[in-house]
């Protein structure tokens, strides 16, 4: 058998990927298709009009006009009035109100009297972000209510001069500055993730495919045959062209497309997405040639790549992470991509600050090493094993 | 063929099968523990702020150590202005910063209002709801400590001062994850993902198994039985593995994780029964279509992301596009995410939960007409 050469060997990868329709959809609309999907899923950024009970005991003007300000919030809008407790706790445990808040009788007497009375909020908190986004929405209502009423009071009684009524109502004013997301814009913030975290699963997954489907032409061994190492290269890099083509892909439709801003040097992300990918699919050869078997071999990619968001450190921060964690942090290549990723993005970090991550991807090489000895292994035995099933 | 015979050659398959297995006892077991591990610390706690402190008064260093006392943050560096702090924030990856203005005890005993600046790394909202909670709190103790001790001085008695410095007050209870933790609510919804995803998985591994030997010209005993009395089978038989892996996460796992379950056993069980039929139906009617076992491991694999997120738990199914909420709805595990997080995390009735119910059995009386047509076509195509 004559050697073929790298460059039909690599044309040869071309038409495998062409003959199968399942591979060639993975490479080229599904990606889209994914991209598109989980952005379009939060691609309205910002929670609006999340839905709160109201019970009003009081009925009074005060009541009433507290009631406005919490509907005023663009976050909140009161949906469900109820006429006691028990109602509306029977509506926020069925789920069709997120917060529930009691006005209690005598809240206007009380708070002429000048004997403050106490508004109870139940908020739920099993969604979290959503419980987070009515709190934070009814503490800035009831801040703004309160403080109208407490002008309204100092006027009254005997600070004529408004600043100072202010400052007696509210004696130290704050100001906040969300930094990188300035509008706290939940898809800016996830979608950056989720879609590195996508990638990664479909290289992996495609990686396993890829290799299963040569097992399935003409067996591995044929394939691999006296130059293990070339055929993998050969099948390797056009593989490592497309991938890192979609991620190309998404960068460009987050950062130009929509337009989201970034801060950092794209020559060290684009640079740093290839040796992401390399290093998935080091991981992806590592599974299948574990294996020798599609269907396993992509029932540990699965259990390997599916849980990658949680482990990003992005929904939930790195620091509060237990050593178990962060260990099987280090064995995702996307974990340490996405520091590169959000250190370029958000602060322009200095190219130093790439470099651990860049590092850490480095010891990827070793399970390519592993998949190298292994085909070489496959490649030189005779046909009874690790051949077609 | 006989019952008894289809039931033996069924669990052949079934317990021969090792991608089958690997995916259903050892996934499922894996992720138990694999999906709850980076959030097992459940809040973030003592995130590095930096404090910009341009005052220097005795009561600017109290609210630093007011600050420095939360859970939530903890004063890590000090800029001596503004723009070092920032690049000490950038340097070191802080989550925040505070900045105390000049003259700020003096304002506040002259009765202007001085303003206290915070600034959180909103790159990441968690840690950036967590640095605002820890830097605004003291800083509205701080106002209200003025408050009273203003009160007190125009002649206010102490007691009544401290209950007046606000005309109405407001008090926020969370409920049904009252310690706010990750886990409580991520792992409830997930957990639900991964009975659904790896049943359908291990499903469409056998029958793409299945279909895969047809497709070569090997005859199978599941193309010479009825295809109801297979499908009854089947389904039984994998109807009783999850059962036992249903019990395993709500009841082990939920305990190991502290993590509340309101529901009451038989109603829990109700709720099981749907579910678990309509995601098997699911898993064998892509076995019977899809030409290759591992193809229903992809498609599941690549079907998660999009459907934990569509789901509604993490962001309000209002904010998602109508079209997709909509699509998604012949996914059972839609319906039951909402459902088992309602029954068993917000303690509704089941009267609450009955159209999700509905709307399970809906599912599953779907997926298992498409199964019996499917696979009545199947046989009737390998006898032609």
């Amino acid at each position: 058998m004559t050697a073929p050469s790298f460059a039909s060997m690599a044309a040869r990868e071309w038409r495998v990927l062409g003959c199968d329709p399942w591979l060639l959809s993975l490479v080229s609309w599904v990606p889209l298709l994914l991209f598109f999907l989980m952005w379009a899923i939060f691609s309205q950024g910002i929670a609006r009009d999340l839905p709160l009970g109201v019970v009003d005991l009081d009925k009074s003007r005060i009541s009433r006009a507290l009631i406005r300000h919490y509907d005023a919030s663009p976050t909140l809008a009161t949906t469900g009035h109820y006429l006691d407790v028990q109602e509306g706790a029977a509506a926020l445990r069925a789920g069709e109100i997120c917060g529930l808040v009691i006005l209690p009788a005598n809240l206007e007497k009380r708070t002429m009297l000048g004997r403050p009375p106490a508004v109870d909020a139940f908020v739920n908190s099993q969604f979290l972000l959503i419980g987070k986004l009515i709190n934070s929405a009814l503490l800035q209502a009831q801040g703004t209510f309160v403080g109208k009423i407490e002008i309204a009071k100092n006027l009254a009684t005997g600070t004529p001069v408004f600043a100072r009524a202010l400052a007696t109502a509210m004696p130290i004013a704050s100001q906040v500055t969300p930094f990188f997301n300035s509008n706290n814009n939940y898809a800016q913030f996830l979608v950056s993730a989720m879609l590195p975290a996508i990638w990664q699963i479909l290289m992996v997954a495609v990686t396993v495919l890829s290799l299963a489907a040569e097992q399935r032409r003409d067996g591995l061994r044929e394939w691999l045959g006296a130059s293990p190492v070339k055929a993998l290269s050969a099948k390797f890099l056009p593989l490592i062209l497309l991938f890192w083509l979609h991620g190309m892909l998404f960068l460009w439709g987050m950062y130009i497309f929509l337009g989201w801003p970034m801060h950092g040097n794209w020559t060290l992300l684009l640079f740093a997405q290839l040796i992401t990918v390399c290093a998935s699919l080091a991981a992806a050869a590592l599974f299948f040639f574990l294996t020798l078997d599609a269907a396993r071999g992509l029932s540990l990619a699965a259990a390997y790549t599916a849980p990658g968001l949680a482990f990003m450190g992005v929904t939930f921060p790195v620091t509060d992470m237990t050593l178990p964690a962060t260990l099987w942090r280090g064995l995702l290549p996307i974990s340490h991509y996405i520091e590169i990723q959000f250190g370029q993005v958000n602060y322009g970090a200095p190219l130093q600050a790439a470099m651990e991550p860049l590092r850490h991807l480095v010891f990827f090489v070793v399970p390519l090493l592993f998949v190298c000895y292994k085909a070489r292994q496959l490649g030189a035995v005779p046909v009874a094993s690790g051949v077609k099933q | 063929m006989s019952w008894w015979a289809l039931c033996r050659q069924e669990l052949r398959a079934i317990f021969t099968n090792q991608a089958l297995l690997l995916t259903v006892f050892g996934g499922v077991l894996l992720y138990s523990f694999l999906y709850p591990l980076p959030y097992t610390s459940q809040v973030p706690r003592e995130q590095q702020v930096a404090v910009v402190n341009l005052d220097g008064s005795q009561l600017s260093r109290r609210l630093e150590r007011m600050i420095d006392a939360t859970p939530q943050v903890q004063l890590s560096a000090r800029g001596l202005s503004l723009e070092e702090a920032q690049s000490i924030f950038l340097e070191r990856k802080m989550a925040g910063i505070v900045v105390i203005p000049q003259h700020f005890y003096r304002d506040l005993l002259q009765g202007r209002q001085p303003t206290l600046a915070y600034a959180g790394d909103a790159g990441y909202f968690l840690v950036y709801g967590t640095v605002l909670e820890g830097l605004a709190g003291p800083g509205q103790s701080l106002a209200a400590e003025v408050k009273v001790s203003r009160l007190v001085m125009s002649g206010q008695v102490l007691t009544l001062a401290a209950e007046q410095h606000s005309a109405i007050q407001l008090n926020l209870h969370p409920v049904f994850n009252p310690t706010t933790g990750y886990v409580n609510y991520v792992i409830p919804a997930v957990f639900i993902l991964i009975l659904h995803q790896t049943l359908i998985m291990g499903a469409g591994i056998l029958g793409g198994g299945q279909n895969e030997q047809r497709l070569m010209a090997e005859k199978g005993y599941w193309l010479e039985a009825a295809p109801w009395k297979l499908l009854l089978v089947r389904s039984s038989l994998f109807l009783a593995i999850y059962w036992l892996l249903c019990m395993y996460y709500f009841g082990f796992s939920f305990s190991f994780y502290h993590i509340p379950h309101a529901a009451d056993f038989s109603q829990l069980n109700l709720l099981i029964l749907p579910f678990l039929l309509g995601a098997t139906f699911l898993g064998i009617s892509l076995g019977l279509l899809l030409p290759r076992r591992e193809l229903a491991t992809l498609l599941v694999l690549l079907s998660s992301m999009p459907l934990i997120f569509a789901s509604g738990f993490i962001w309000p199914v209002a904010a998602i596009p109508g079209q997709l909420t909509a699509i998604v709805q012949i996914i059972p595990v839609i319906p039951a995410i909402k459902a088992f997080v309602g029954l068993n995390q917000q303690g509704a009735d089941f009267a609450d939960i009955l159209p999700l119910w509905q709307q399970l059995w809906l599912c599953a009386a779907f997926y298992g007409c498409t199964a019996w047509g499917l696979l009545r076509r199947l046989q009737r195509l390998s006898r032609s």
